[in-house]
C-alpha cells in the first residue's frame, strides 16, 4: 500500500468512497458532531462543484480514520468534535483539545503527557508569545511565533479564547427566539449569520420569505460587506503607518452606519432578519437615501484607496508580501476574499445565488497574486461591486409584504450557506417539534484561521499585524 | 498621492458631532427602548414580558405591590417589544443611563398606580449632580441590595476610598485600554468609531492605549469566557492603581444572551470589580462617549 492508500484505508467506508471517487478530492466544507436521534454521528459536508453540498453521515464509534492526513483542512474541525463529542480520529497529526484549554478536564489530561506548543529548537531561534490580550481594540487570541533574526520560520496559533458555547445555548431553543443569539457569533458579521439561519429555519419551511424582504436582505448583507470592506482597507493602510486612510474610511463607515440607523433604526442590523422575513419595511424616501449614502460613499472610497494603493509607501508594505499560493488554499479550503485574492473562483452569491441574488448578474473579482496587495485590492473591487448590487436592488424595489408567516412546531433538517463579507457561512440545523435540536454553525473564520501561518511563515515578524489584518478573521466567528 | 489625500482630508466637511448635543440622541440607531405609555397596567407589562427574550422585562411582587422593571443590563435592542406592545414602548433617542452604577441601569414601575417609582438615591443621601461619577463618592458603596433590586453577587468594590476625587486626580487626560473578555465583536466595532470624525473621543482628553500597564481606564467587553477568566484578572493586575473598570454592553453588564452558557464565567463584574456600566447590544459610540463623559465628569 502506498502512504495515500493507507491513509485512505483508516477512513470510514463512506468517506473513503466519496473521496476517492474523481481524481480531484472535493473542498472540504465543514465536519461537525451531532448526538443525534439515531445515535452519535460525525456530518461531513463536500463542494463538488454542484447545486448542492454533498453531505455524508458516519456513524460515530468511538474511533474514526482521520481525514486530516489527506486534508490539512479537517484538522480543526476534527480536533473540535473530538473536544464536544469524544469521537477518536485515529493518525490526526496533532489531537490536542482545541476548546477549552484554559479549564477544560480534558485538555489538562491531554496537556499532561504532551508540549503545550509545538516544540521548534535550533540555534538562533527565538520564541514570541504574543496574547490573548493584544495593544488594540481588537479580539483576544494566542500566536506563538518562532523567528530566526527577523524571519518568522513557524507560526502557531491558539484560539477559542472566546468561545461562548453558542452551539450549546441554541440547542432547545424556540426557531423563532435563536435570531438575537445567532447575531451575536460574529457582531460585525451579525446580519449574514441571522440570514444563513433564517434562510435554514425557511428551508424546513419549505417556504421563501416575500420578494421585499429578500430585497431588503440583499442590501443589508451588501451593506455589511462595503462596510467590512472600507474598514478593512482603512485599517490595512493604517498597519503600514499610512494615516490618513484609516481616519478617512472610518468617516465613511460612519456616513454608512448612520444612513443605516436612519433606513431601518438600527446601526448593525440586527434584529432585521427572521425567519420568514424582515421585521422593517422602510419607505421610499429613506431608501433613497440610503441609496444617496452608498453612492456617495462608495465613489469616494474607490478615489481614495486609489490614491493609497499608488502611494511608494504603501505599494512596497503590499506588494509581495504574506503570499498564500492557490496551492496552500486550496489545502486549507479557504473561503472569501482570501480565497478569491489566492485564484479560487468561490462565490456562494455566484456558485449558489439564493434569495434576491438570483435576480443579479455579475462577475466576482478574482486576483491570483494572494499577497497583502491582492487581499487589499479584491476588497476595493468588492466594495464597489457591493455598492451597485445595493444600487440595483434599491431601484427595482419588489411590492409586496416583507414576512411570511412561519409555522409552529417545524420538524426536519435544513442546511443554508450565506457569502458573508468574510466568504462561506454555513447554518445546519435541525428542528424536531419547532424546537433546535442541533445547530451547527461552520463559519468562514474558523476556515480560514489555519490558512494564517502559510502566508505568515517565510516573511519577517514585522509584516505579521499588516498580514493579519490582510485576511481580517474574526475571533469570535470562529471561536463561537 | 499622499498630497492628494490630505488635501481631500482638509476639504472634507467637518462632521464632529459638538459634546452638548451628543446626549440628545445618543441611543438612535441603538434599539433600546423607552416606555411611551402613560400608565404602565398589568396587562401591558404582562405582554412586554412576554415579548422580551433576555428578561430586560420583567413583572414580580414585592410587600408594596406588584411592581415591572426595565433592566437595561440586560437588553439587547432586539425591538420585540415595540414590535408586540407598539403603544407602550418604542425606541429611544437619548439614554441618560450610560456609565452609572449597576442599580442605575433598572427602572421600576407599580403596577398599582401605573407610575414609575422615583428612583431611591443609593444611599440614603441625594446624588448632588447628574452626572456626577457616584464611585468616586465612598457614601455610594453601599450594597446595591439594601434598595430592594435585585443584584448579582458582584466583586468587592476598588479599594480606593482614600481617593474620591479620582476624576480630578486623573486632571484631563484618561489613559484607556479596551480589553475584549469574550464579545462577539460587536462593541468592538463601535468602541473603533470612537475614534472616527464624528466622535474624536481624544478631545475628552481619553487616549487608547495598547498595554494595561499605561492604563487609567479598563473598557471590558463580553461575558467573560472560562478561557479568559484568568487573562482578564491577570489584566486588571496589571493596571496601576488607582484604576477605573467599565463594564461594555449587555454581556459586559449582565452576561447577556450568553449569560446561562457553562464556557461562559460570568458578566465582567464577577470576576474583577466595575466602578462604571454602558449598556447596550451594542452600544452607539454617542452611548459610549456619554458613558465616559459621565465617567470623567466632562459633561
Amino acid at each position: 500500500m502506498t502512504p495515500r492508500e493507507e491513509k485512505l484505508a483508516r477512513l470510514a467506508p463512506a468517506l473513503r468512497q466519496a473521496w476517492v471517487r474523481e481524481p480531484e478530492p472535493p473542498r472540504l466544507v465543514s465536519i461537525f458532531g451531532d448526538t443525534g436521534e439515531r445515535g452519535p454521528s460525525v456530518h461531513y459536508l463536500l463542494d463538488r462543484g454542484q447545486a448542492d453540498y454533498e453531505e455524508i453521515e458516519v456513524e460515530a464509534a468511538t474511533e474514526l480514520g482521520s481525514l486530516t492526513p489527506l486534508a490539512p483542512a479537517a484538522a480543526w474541525h476534527e480536533r473540535e468534535v473530538h473536544d464536544r463529542f469524544g469521537t477518536v480520529f485515529a493518525g490526526h497529526p496533532d489531537p490536542r483539545p482545541l476548546l477549552g484549554h484554559a479549564h477544560d478536564a480534558l485538555a489538562a489530561a491531554a496537556a499532561a503527557d504532551r508540549p503545550e506548543f509545538t516544540p521548534v529548537a535550533g540555534e538562533g531561534i527565538t520564541e514570541v508569545a504574543v496574547g490573548p490580550v493584544h495593544a488594540g481594540i481588537i479580539e483576544p487570541g494566542h500566536f506563538r511565533f518562532s523567528t530566526m533574526g527577523d524571519r518568522v520560520i513557524f507560526l502557531e496559533l491558539r484560539h477559542f479564547y472566546t468561545h461562548k458555547g453558542t452551539e450549546d445555548l441554541l440547542a432547545g431553543l424556540e426557531a423563532a427566539a435563536a435570531t438575537p443569539l445567532v447575531e451575536s457569533v460574529s457582531g460585525d458579521n451579525c446580519l449574514a449569520h441571522a440570514v444563513a439561519y433564517c434562510e435554514a429555519v425557511e428551508q424546513i419551511a419549505g417556504l421563501e420569505p416575500p420578494p421585499r424582504a429578500q430585497a431588503l436582505r440583499l442590501v443589508g448583507l451588501e451593506l455589511e460587506r462595503l462596510l467590512a470592506h472600507v474598514g478593512d482597507f482603512g485599517a490595512l493602510c493604517g498597519d503600514v503607518g499610512f494615516a490618513p486612510m484609516p481616519a478617512l474610511a472610518s468617516r465613511l463607515k460612519e456616513d454608512l452606519l448612520r444612513a443605516s440607523a436612519r433606513c431601518c433604526g438600527t446601526r448593525t442590523w440586527r434584529g432585521v432578519a427572521i425567519p420568514g422575513g424582515v421585521t422593517v419595511d422602510p419607505p421610499a424616501a429613506l431608501r433613497q437615501e440610503l441609496a444617496h449614502a452608498v453612492e456617495a460613499a462608495e465613489r469616494e472610497f474607490a478615489t481614495l484607496a486609489g490614491l493609497a494603493l499608488r502611494t511608494p509607501s504603501v505599494e512596497m508594505r503590499f506588494e509581495g508580501a504574506g503570499v498564500l499560493t492557490a496551492g496552500a488554499a486550496r489545502d486549507w479550503a479557504a473561503v472569501g476574499p482570501v480565497a478569491r485574492a489566492s485564484g479560487a473562483s468561490l462565490d456562494l452569491r455566484r456558485a449558489r445565488p439564493r434569495g434576491a441574488y438570483r435576480r443579479q448578474a455579475f462577475t466576482p473579482p478574482i486576483l491570483a497574486a494572494g499577497d497583502v496587495m491582492a487581499r487589499a485590492r479584491i476588497r476595493v473591487l468588492e466594495a464597489s461591486l457591493s455598492a451597485q448590487l445595493i444600487l440595483e436592488t434599491l431601484a427595482d424595489w419588489p411590492a409586496g409584504a416583507v414576512r411570511h408567516p412561519v409555522p409552529a412546531g417545524l420538524d426536519g433538517g435544513g442546511l443554508a450557506a450565506v457569502e458573508s463579507p468574510r466568504g462561506e457561512l454555513l447554518y445546519w440545523l435541525r428542528l424536531r417539534g419547532g424546537r433546535i435540536l442541533r445547530c451547527a454553525i461552520r463559519s468562514p473564520s474558523f476556515q480560514n484561521w489555519p490558512a494564517l501561518p502559510s502566508a505568515v511563515i517565510g516573511g519577517i515578524i514585522a509584516d505579521f499585524p499588516m498580514i493579519n489584518k490582510s485576511f481580517n478573521l474574526s475571533y469570535s466567528g470562529c471561536d463561537r | 498621492m499622499i498630497g492628494d489625500l490630505l488635501l481631500r482630508t482638509l476639504r472634507a466637511p467637518n462632521r464632529l458631532v459638538p459634546l452638548a448635543s451628543l446626549g440628545g440622541d445618543n441611543a438612535a440607531g441603538s434599539r433600546m427602548p423607552e416606555i411611551t405609555c402613560a400608565a404602565m397596567t398589568p396587562d401591558i407589562a404582562g405582554r412586554l414580558a412576554a415579548s422580551c427574550p433576555t428578561a430586560a422585562m420583567r413583572s414580580g411582587e414585592e410587600a408594596a405591590g406588584a411592581f415591572f422593571e426595565l433592566d437595561y443590563a440586560h437588553c439587547i435592542g432586539c425591538g420585540r417589544c415595540a414590535a408586540a406592545v407598539p403603544e407602550a414602548v418604542g425606541p429611544a433617542r437619548s439614554l441618560p443611563v450610560c456609565g452609572v452604577q449597576r442599580a442605575r441601569l433598572t427602572r421600576r414601575w407599580n403596577l398599582a398606580t401605573g407610575a414609575e417609582v422615583a428612583r431611591p438615591p443609593l444611599s440614603g443621601a441625594a446624588l448632588p449632580l447628574v452626572g456626577l461619577w457616584p464611585c468616586f463618592d465612598p457614601r455610594q458603596r453601599t450594597p446595591a441590595g439594601a434598595q430592594g433590586v435585585p443584584q448579582l453577587p458582584r466583586c468587592a468594590p476598588t479599594a480606593v476610598p482614600e481617593l474620591p476625587r479620582l476624576d480630578r486626580w486623573l486632571g484631563r487626560a484618561v489613559n484607556i485600554r479596551q480589553l475584549d473578555a469574550g464579545s462577539c465583536n460587536g462593541c468592538e466595532a463601535e468602541i473603533s468609531a470612537l475614534n472616527n470624525p464624528y466622535y474624536d473621543l481624544e478631545r475628552l482628553g481619553a487616549h487608547f492605549v495598547a498595554s494595561p500597564k499605561h492604563a487609567d481606564l479598563l473598557l471590558v467587553t463580553g461575558p467573560v469566557t472560562r478561557n479568559m477568566e484568568e487573562a482578564v484578572r491577570q489584566t486588571y493586575e496589571a493596571v496601576p492603581a488607582p484604576k477605573l473598570v467599565v463594564a461594555v454592553g449587555a454581556c459586559g453588564c449582565s452576561g447577556g444572551v450568553f449569560a446561562s452558557s457553562p464556557a461562559v464565567a460570568g458578566p465582567v463584574d464577577r470576576i474583577i470589580p466595575v466602578d462604571a456600566y454602558i449598556p447596550g447590544c451594542p452600544p452607539t459610540p454617542a452611548m459610549l462617549a456619554t458613558g465616559l463623559a459621565a465617567v470623567l465628569r466632562r459633561r
